[in-house]
């Protein structure tokens, strides 16, 4: 267990600037912008010029007064949760980039000598970044969507109180906590679901001299093969769903219409699901190539 | 007192694109021995300590301190030690970043020894490994090796690069701080002259092979070099040396196995250095006579 801590602590501290920094920006980026809206200050009126961020005119004021206490709850945890995707996608973004070189940079500077002389098995090193990507990154993420969710809760207390469109008690629910635990499966679903293409970025880092043409080039390969010989585009759905939410995936059971909250059931669904399960068969003998390779490749040489 | 077997190699052969980087290799080393790897080249010494650290596959049999390297090389590790390459400490982490690493992942590894071990050099720890020079990371990296206590130390060339001043330093905090007479050390360099002091027993390879190995005491007894007094050259040639060459204007003969006393008569006699032992060994072996 302390190897295991020992080497996730590393992981962090080598990616502290994707995974805590990039996030952690974009948040106060986002939570500046929720502010200066709220507070009017990017309502810009002029004989010249006019610029608008009014998010509720009177048609939308009118609907949420008319609305149910349950629409009412439903719309404010939707808009919650969909305020957090700048943020997901920056930390999206952070795992492609972190999955293709996570293996590449330790041949590209000889690292990779100094951990095999340490008593790690390679099987241990990839389960490792594993446990960081599924684990520890969501929890990572997590409290820049709970800052987020704060500010933009307080903002839209006040401005929905001062301008009676609905009492405080219908922003600060009472799922909002139970939210953050939601946010936080969904997340460890999302990076399950995409984790073969993660697994397949790593192992074009263990391999190929070109990480990147390593990894795109095969698939782009096997796309038109399967388009030409098969007259199917089967693979191309594989990687697009991967790569997609986890909720909206063509094989998942429930299609949504519309943002909602995510459930904890929701999340029994997709395990019950074959496509999670070919996911994972296709995961388990992709972290076997990554083990393979990255034990017996001895060219150092990275572009 | 018995001493125990570290490497047991026999027959050990990697072939790569048809041809042996190593062909057939017999080897036997025991606890507390410093054995140098002394070779050209593509002799096979880097490709034989790869094997021993299990980092490669070969034919034949090889056992490290009793573990098949390859098959058990994560439960090896916990007991050997190595230094394959300079620096190769990853550039991003800070030094107490790598000795917290190394503290959780190495049961043998004694944080209060490195800590009290780098505080006698320059380096701090809170500096990133990329702002160290090259001989600070070699320094480093020692430090880091020097306060596990494992049984078997592997160090393919692992001052090349370094200034003299470096490598000096290498050495000798190797053997005083380090050596203790029980653990073993293997050591491959092409700067033989500076670990000739240091090793106990030396290994000669040539394509693959082992051309010769024997202790530096016995190769002391057994080879003699004798500078000729210049009417005596004539004489020195009549007892056969086996290897003959000219420096500084002067012939100096190599002999094995010849009596000290018929040698002193004859002018300057002194046991080889290692380097030129070995350029004579490896003319020897190149012109066929091994008999």
């Amino acid at each position: 267990m302390t190897v295991l801590f020992t080497m996730i602590r590393k992981e962090i501290q080598e990616h502290k600037l994707a995974f805590i920094y990039a996030p952690f920006i974009v948040a106060l980026v986002l939570c500046a912008v929720i502010i200066s809206v709220y507070l009017g200050l990017t309502d810009i009126q002029t004989t010249n010029f006019s610029f608008s961020t009014d998010v509720y005119d009177e048609k939308y004021k009118e609907g949420m007064l008319l609305a149910s206490p349950e629409a009412k709850t439903a719309v404010i945890r939707a808009g919650l949760v969909v305020l957090g995707l700048p943020i997901l996608l920056t930390v999206g973004f952070g795992l492609l980039a972190y999955s293709l070189s996570t293996f590449a940079d330790e041949r590209k500077d000889r690292s990779l000598i100094f951990w095999r002389s340490l008593p790690v098995s390679d099987l241990t090193t990839v389960m490792s970044k594993l446990v960081f990507i599924v684990v520890v990154i969501p929890l990572l993420v997590l409290p820049n969507l709970i800052l987020l969710q704060l500010v933009a809760s307080l903002s839209v207390s006040i401005y929905f109180v001062s301008n009676d469109i609905v009492p405080f008690g219908y922003v600060w629910t009472s799922y909002f906590i139970s939210d953050w635990f939601r946010i936080i499966f969904s997340l460890w679903a999302q990076a399950l679901w995409s984790l073969p293409i993660f697994l397949w970025l790593m192992l074009s880092g263990t391999y190929f001299k070109k990480p990147v043409i390593g990894a795109v080039v095969p698939l782009v390969a096997l796309v038109v093969l399967e388009g030409i010989i098969f007259k199917a585009n089967n693979v191309q759905e594989f990687i697009e769903n991967r790569l997609g939410f986890w909720s909206r995936a063509d094989s998942f059971p429930i299609q949504y219409e519309e943002a909602r909250v995510v459930d904890i059931t929701d999340v029994y669904l997709m395990i019950t699901t074959q496509a999670f399960w070919i996911g994972m068969i296709a995961s388990a003998v992709l972290v076997a190539g990554i083990v393979f390779t990255r034990s017996t490749n001895n060219d150092f040489t990275v572009e | 007192m018995n001493k125990d077997i570290v490497v047991k190699a026999h027959g050990v052969k990697k072939n790569y694109d048809n041809s042996y980087a190593l062909n057939g290799i017999d080897l036997e080393v025991t606890s507390g021995q410093i054995l140098g790897f002394l070779g050209p080249n593509g002799a096979g010494k880097s490709t034989f300590l790869q094997s021993v650290l299990g980092l490669i596959n070969t034919e034949g049999n090889l056992e490290v301190l009793g573990l098949d390297p390859r098959r058990d090389r994560h439960k090896l590790l916990k007991e050997v030690c190595s230094i394959t390459d300079v620096a190769v400490l990853p550039k991003w982490m800070t030094v107490d970043q790598i000795l917290q690493y190394v503290d959780g992942v190495h049961p043998g590894f004694d944080l209060q020894k490195c800590h009290s071990i780098l505080s006698k050099t320059n380096i701090k720890r809170s500096s990133q490994v990329k702002i160290l020079s090259r001989g600070m990371v070699v320094q480093l990296h020692l430090s880091i090796v020097m306060a596990i206590n494992a049984r078997l130390l592997v160090l393919d060339e692992p001052t090349l690069g370094l200034d003299l001043v470096y490598r000096k330093e290498f050495y000798s905090q190797l053997i005083e701080d380090y050596y203790d007479g029980e653990k073993t050390i293997l050591i491959s360099t092409h700067q033989v002259e500076e670990i000739e002091g240091v090793l106990s027993d030396a290994v000669f390879m040539n394509q693959g092979r082992i051309v010769m190995q024997d202790s530096i005491e016995s190769i002391n007894k057994k080879f003699l070099e004798l500078r000729p007094n210049r009417d005596s050259l004539e004489r020195a040639k009549s007892l056969r040396p086996i290897h003959q060459r000219v420096e500084l204007g002067r012939e100096v003969l190599l002999f094995e196995d010849t009596e000290q006393e018929k040698l002193s008569d004859l002018g300057e006699v002194r046991p080889p250095f290692i380097a030129d032992l070995f350029m004579a060994i490896m003319d020897k072996t190149k012109n066929g006579d091994n008999a």
